[in-house]
């Protein structure tokens, strides 16, 4: 083929521009390390990196989350340590007033001590974060959840039951605080499910030194669908109620049913729903009614020597603060104690605060325990997350990043080539007729 | 006998120098470009009759030919405008290209640190400089979509301002070569003789010419070329011009096209003629690539600012404000603003035309979050006799409405797409359409760059949404163990009731919750009943989705909780405001969740993925564009090879020439010499 002069130039400088343009190229991927310059030099890999990228930075606002969470979380565990402390100070203090021996201004130096621990208790309640916002309070967090109410003097909740929630994962939410109502507000007085206590006060009070326990649960649903299924005189003051009575000189107990209608109407008298039973000191009472016939599922023991007419009530249990439990047992022990009945009153209902105190720690415990699983799955949220970040990092890595000896070697490859293309050129445009001439 | 060789031997001398001159004529053009070399074509003289035979009278030279071909030019032409166009492709895509992935520049980054500022809003709801840290990374995330958008658009411009100065380059080579013909024509008509550089100047200009736009050429019986763009349309005939324009198109004033005048008036050019050439590349651009990476990206901003805006008004601010707050109220529903979709009437469209807008339509929930089904398509609505017909441009589905009046056309259109949604529904000034009128809709190209932060929400960052605007809570002497989840809110929960609602629980056969608010719907897991009177009992499951909404709203949308376990006979549920919730940061998490949710193209794609398909797109498209453009290149040099093959110099070859026709001379010469020495002897005898 005739080939022109021109050509020969044109074709050696295509040759040495292709060369400089792959140098040029590989240089700049050797000094940024990446492997694609624009998404054109690899579009998939591109859009997969940008995805990735997307994915990799949702994890690290996770953990980051997480961390938040768990700071959260730590402080309220430890206001729960150290409401768990206080309380238990309480309960020694109360078994302490158990005592039948201890005068009233012992009862009175054991109530003053328990009216600090319960303005403690108040101050913990009320405590706040490092932003400032309430720890207890649900949303509210500008709102003091716990105040003494102005007209009844007991102390109210004014947060509500929001949880403050955090993303930890992408399909988990996770509540980094504990709502005042549940932890002081919603606790179960009695065994959680109902509660006992000695009939009559004043001079309606039991005469005997029968004692009834806290009762227990033997079949949770039996006592479900008979509380709601029981024909109930009235749906006010729904509960049943053990008189005592002793015919023909043998000491017995028959049920009633004490609910009435709702006030203003007058409350009705007991009506009897079983029939009157022997009573034996210790023996478990089964709750369950021949009129008609139902089975409550639970029982109670009541001990000592009951007389007639002595009467104890069994009612579903309502929530009862823990505010209310120590304002009551503080009540308690500041009522001067007489002997004989009234005694057995007063121990009588000293045990059934003591219950409710037990309830009011089991229910931080319960948070506590919550509070406690939640920081423990947070520490595996965080390792995953360090994995799953580790992971990413590797892929973004494969789509993005350089590999050196590859590059190195096309570069030195390029360069041999480029060196040929220039002393072959200087070469072939050397020969000349002319400078023969 | 002397004379004759001293006649032959001038006419060797004389071609000779001819030869000379051309071979010199020749070097001194080797870098001229678009020159084909030359060669003198010699002849024999006629020959004279004597006794011995017919005696050769020496030589001439015939005519002095270029090595050409037409065939091996027009290859070069051709292979010349596709290169060109590509390489103008080239040159806009790649600008979109670094534009998109940039890791600093690009979207991603602003839309990672807004979704993280998000987060931390959702963790601390009450403090402002939270709320002001979301503030700003909108604005970062607002600017970013602005600054794409705005880049994008001065491409548009640049392609305007390209294309005029591209066509006025085709109307100047067009002239030169008419001018060319003429002299041509001229040229060769007095001596018959080929004007071999005057053809190499049309050449090159019909060379250049297709750098700028794909033409054919036909050379007329006087030499003269015919060029011809598109399929056929004439540019310059003999010496006659048919001068192209530029034009603002009938469809969409803002850009412009190709005209061509012909006779006084001035025809639009279908772009699809315009093929090749850097005119051809930068229109194939425009339609192509530039207008779906416009769209695109405008797609992007609309879905987030209408599914954010969405999920923004179901929440409640700092100052306790929702959409239950009685007015006066500055609760702002809305954290970004954005324009409407645009509509654009042609210039042409018959007087009288109604002026047709569209807006987008709110998004419909999905699963408790929302989504857009926007496409990157343009629209085209046209009202012909029958009715309107609109269709999606990128795949010509259409949508008829028939008639042109109220309820029917335009109105029809809509019913349609209600169950076919794009996104958008059409409204017209006035009703009837005009027969012949048409419309361009671009539903979302002008978005990105429009896109702000609500201003009222930018000066006071407690205005924005963290809260749910209800709680829950169960009743303080309920004696069974069930409880009520947070519950959240559906469109619509405004105007279900006033707060609070409080339901209690009936124990027994035929039992359940009741005390709904009168009227209202109540859905139970998607089983709708209806309330009329507060005593009627809905029976209670628990664990399932309740949803106390409007009479009739479909799905059922409003107040959304869930009560698990076992209520007792009488226990009370109640939902209220939430007020003072200012550590509540439930909508925040569920507008931080839009983040990697389905949000567009009808729930199938994240914001994040759809913006990695059009940085792919892009990306396969300019890598397309690359290796197609290095491919046409390899067959330009081929052709050019092959063309200078045959025209172009070589100076070795040039230098044996030189070398043959100094000898040739030298020869004739010496035949000169020899002729005269022959006449001297004969003379000497005579002395």
């Amino acid at each position: 083929m005739r080939i022109s002069t021109n050509q020969i130039y044109d074709s050696a400088l295509l040759g040495m521009g292709r060369n400089q343009s792959q140098l040029v190229k590989l240089q700049s991927q050797l000094s940024s390390g990446r492997r694609m310059m624009t998404p054109a030099d690899d579009p998939i890999a591109s859009a997969r990196a940008l995805d990735v990228t997307q994915a990799k930075e949702v994890t690290a606002q996770f953990a980051r989350n997480q961390g938040n969470a768990g700071d959260r979380l730590a402080l309220v565990d430890s206001q729960l340590s150290s409401l768990t402390d206080l309380l238990q100070s309480v309960r020694t203090r109360v078994i302490q007033a158990g005592n039948t021996v201890l005068s009233n201004s012992d009862r009175e130096a054991i109530a003053a001590e328990l009216d600090v621990r319960l303005e403690d208790m108040l101050a913990l309640a009320n405590s706040r974060n490092a932003e400032g916002d309430y720890l207890f309070s649900g949303y509210q967090g500008a709102t003091a959840p716990f105040a003494r109410n102005a007209a009844s003097s007991a102390v109210s909740y004014f947060g509500d039951d929001g949880e403050r929630l955090l993303q930890v994962t992408s399909s988990q939410q996770m509540a980094t605080n504990v709502a005042g109502s549940d932890l002081f507000m919603n606790i179960r007085e009695g065994n959680g499910t109902f509660v006992t206590a000695a009939g009559g006060s004043g001079v309606g009070q039991n005469q005997g030194q029968g004692a009834i326990d806290a009762g227990s649960v033997l079949d949770q649903q039996k006592w479900h669908s008979a509380v709601n299924g029981f024909p109930w005189q009235g749906a006010s003051n729904v509960g049943l109620q053990i008189e005592f009575s002793s015919p023909g000189g043998v000491s017995s107990y028959q049920l009633f049913d004490v609910s009435t209608p709702p006030p203003p109407a007058a409350a009705w008298p007991p009506t009897p729903v079983s029939a009157v039973l022997p009573y034996i000191a210790g023996q478990a009472i089964p709750l369950s009614t021949t009129v008609p016939v139902t089975d409550f599922g639970v029982q109670v023991v009541i001990n000592g020597a009951p007389v007639a007419g002595d009467t104890f009530t069994i009612k579903p249990s309502v929530n009862k603060s823990a505010f209310q439990t120590m304002d009551e047992l503080i009540n308690l022990l500041r009522s001067p104690l007489g002997a004989g009945a009234a005694a057995t009153d007063y121990s009588g209902k000293l045990a059934g605060h003591l219950s409710n105190l037990d309830q009011v720690l089991a229910n931080i415990s319960r948070v506590q325990t919550t509070v406690g699983g939640k920081l423990q799955s947070l520490d595996s949220l965080t390792s995953n997350a360090v994995a799953l970040d580790l992971q990413y990092q590797k892929t973004l890595s494969d789509l993005q990043d350089l590999d050196y000896a590859q590059a190195i070697t096309d570069f030195t490859r390029v360069q041999v080539g480029l060196e040929a293309a220039q002393k072959s050129f200087v070469t072939a445009t050397g020969l000349s007729l002319f400078s023969l001439l | 006998m002397g004379t004759g060789i001293l006649s032959t031997g001038v006419s060797g001398l004389q071609a000779a120098q001819l030869g000379l001159q051309t071979v010199g004529h020749n070097i001194a053009n080797v870098n001229t470009t678009g020159f084909a070399r030359q060669r003198t074509v010699q002849a024999s003289n006629s020959a004279l009759v004597s006794g011995a035979g017919y005696l050769g009278q020496g030589t001439h030279v015939a005519t002095i030919e270029r090595l050409y071909s037409g065939f091996l030019t027009d290859q070069v032409n051709r292979s010349q405008s596709s290169s060109s166009g590509l390489d103008s492709y080239y040159a806009q895509i790649s600008q979109i290209d670094d534009l998109l992935a940039d890791p600093s520049a690009g979207l991603s980054p602003a839309l990672q640190d807004f979704f993280a500022s998000i987060q931390d809003l959702s963790a601390n709801p009450s403090q402002l400089s939270s709320r002001q840290g979301m503030i700003s990374s909108a604005q970062a995330l607002g600017a970013r979509y602005q600054v794409l958008g705005d880049q994008l658009a001065q491409m548009y411009e640049g392609i305007n301002a390209e294309v005029t100065a591209t066509v006025r380059g085709i109307n100047s080579y067009a002239t030169q070569i008419g001018m060319l013909n003429e002299q041509i024509v001229v040229a060769q008509g007095a001596t018959s003789q080929p004007a071999n550089d005057l053809m190499d100047t049309r050449d090159k200009l019909v060379a250049e010419l297709n750098k700028l736009v794909k033409t054919r050429t036909t050379t007329n019986s006087d030499g003269s070329y015919n060029v011809s763009i598109g399929s056929g349309q004439q540019l310059v005939v003999g010496s006659q011009l048919m001068a192209l324009t530029t034009i603002p198109s009938s469809a969409d004033p803002s850009r412009l096209v190709v005209g061509l005048t012909t006779g006084g008036s001035v025809i639009e050019l279908p772009e699809s003629l315009l093929g090749g050439g850097s005119l051809g590349g930068l229109l194939q651009f425009r339609s192509e690539s530039l207008d779906r990476a416009s769209n695109e990206l405008g797609r992007n901003a609309a879905s987030l600012a209408l599914t954010f805006n969405a999920q923004s008004a179901l929440g409640q601010d700092l100052l306790g404000q929702s959409l239950l707050s009685s007015s006066p109220t500055s609760f702002a529903p809305a954290l970004f603003s954005i324009s409407s979709p645009a509509v654009i009437a042609n210039t042409r469209n018959p007087s009288g035309s109604p002026t047709v807008t569209a807006a987008f339509v709110d998004p419909p929930p999905f699963n408790g979050n929302y989504y857009t089904d926007l496409t990157s398509s343009d629209y085209r609505l046209s009202a012909d006799a029958t009715g309107v017909t609109l269709t999606r441009l990128s795949d010509n589905k259409a949508w008829f409405g028939a008639g042109l009046g109220a309820g029917q056309g335009i109105d029809a259109v809509n019913v349609l797409l209600a169950s076919d949604p794009q996104g958008f529904t059409l409204a017209a000034s006035s009703l009837p359409l005009v027969a012949g009128a048409s419309y361009l809709i671009e539903p979302t190209r002008a978005v990105a760059r429009n896109i702000s932060v609500n201003p009222a929400v930018a000066a006071d960052p407690r205005l924005i949404t963290a809260a749910g605007p209800v709680r829950t809570s169960v009743g303080t002497a309920n004696t069974g163990a069930a409880a009520i989840s947070a519950g959240n809110v559906g469109p619509g929960y405004a105007a279900v009731s006033t707060l609070p609602i409080t339901m209690d629980y009936v124990a027994g056969v035929g039992g359940g919750l009741r005390n709904f608010p009168v009227p209202s719907q109540v859905s139970v897991d998607g089983v709708v009943s209806i309330i009329a009177a507060s005593t009627d009992v809905v029976a209670f499951t628990s664990g399932a989705s309740i949803t106390v909404g409007s009479v009739g709203s479909t799905p059922p949308s409003g107040f959304n909780f869930t009560i698990t376990g076992l209520p007792n006979n009488g226990d009370t549920f109640l939902i209220s405001p939430n007020a003072g919730a200012t550590a509540d940061g439930r909508n925040a998490l569920a507008l931080a969740k839009l983040q990697t949710q389905g949000t567009m193209s009808g729930a199938a794609s994240s914001y994040q993925q759809a913006y990695a398909q059009l940085v792919s797109e892009t990306g396969s498209k300019t890598r397309e564009i690359q290796v197609t453009g290095d491919a046409q290149r390899t067959l330009l040099q081929q052709a050019t090879a092959s063309r200078d093959s045959l025209s172009a110099v070589n100076l070795d070859e040039e230098a044996a020439n030189l070398i043959r026709y100094q000898q040739a001379y030298q020869a004739s010469a010496k035949s000169l010499q020899i002729g005269a020495s022959l006449f001297e002897t004969i003379l000497a005898l005579g002395a």
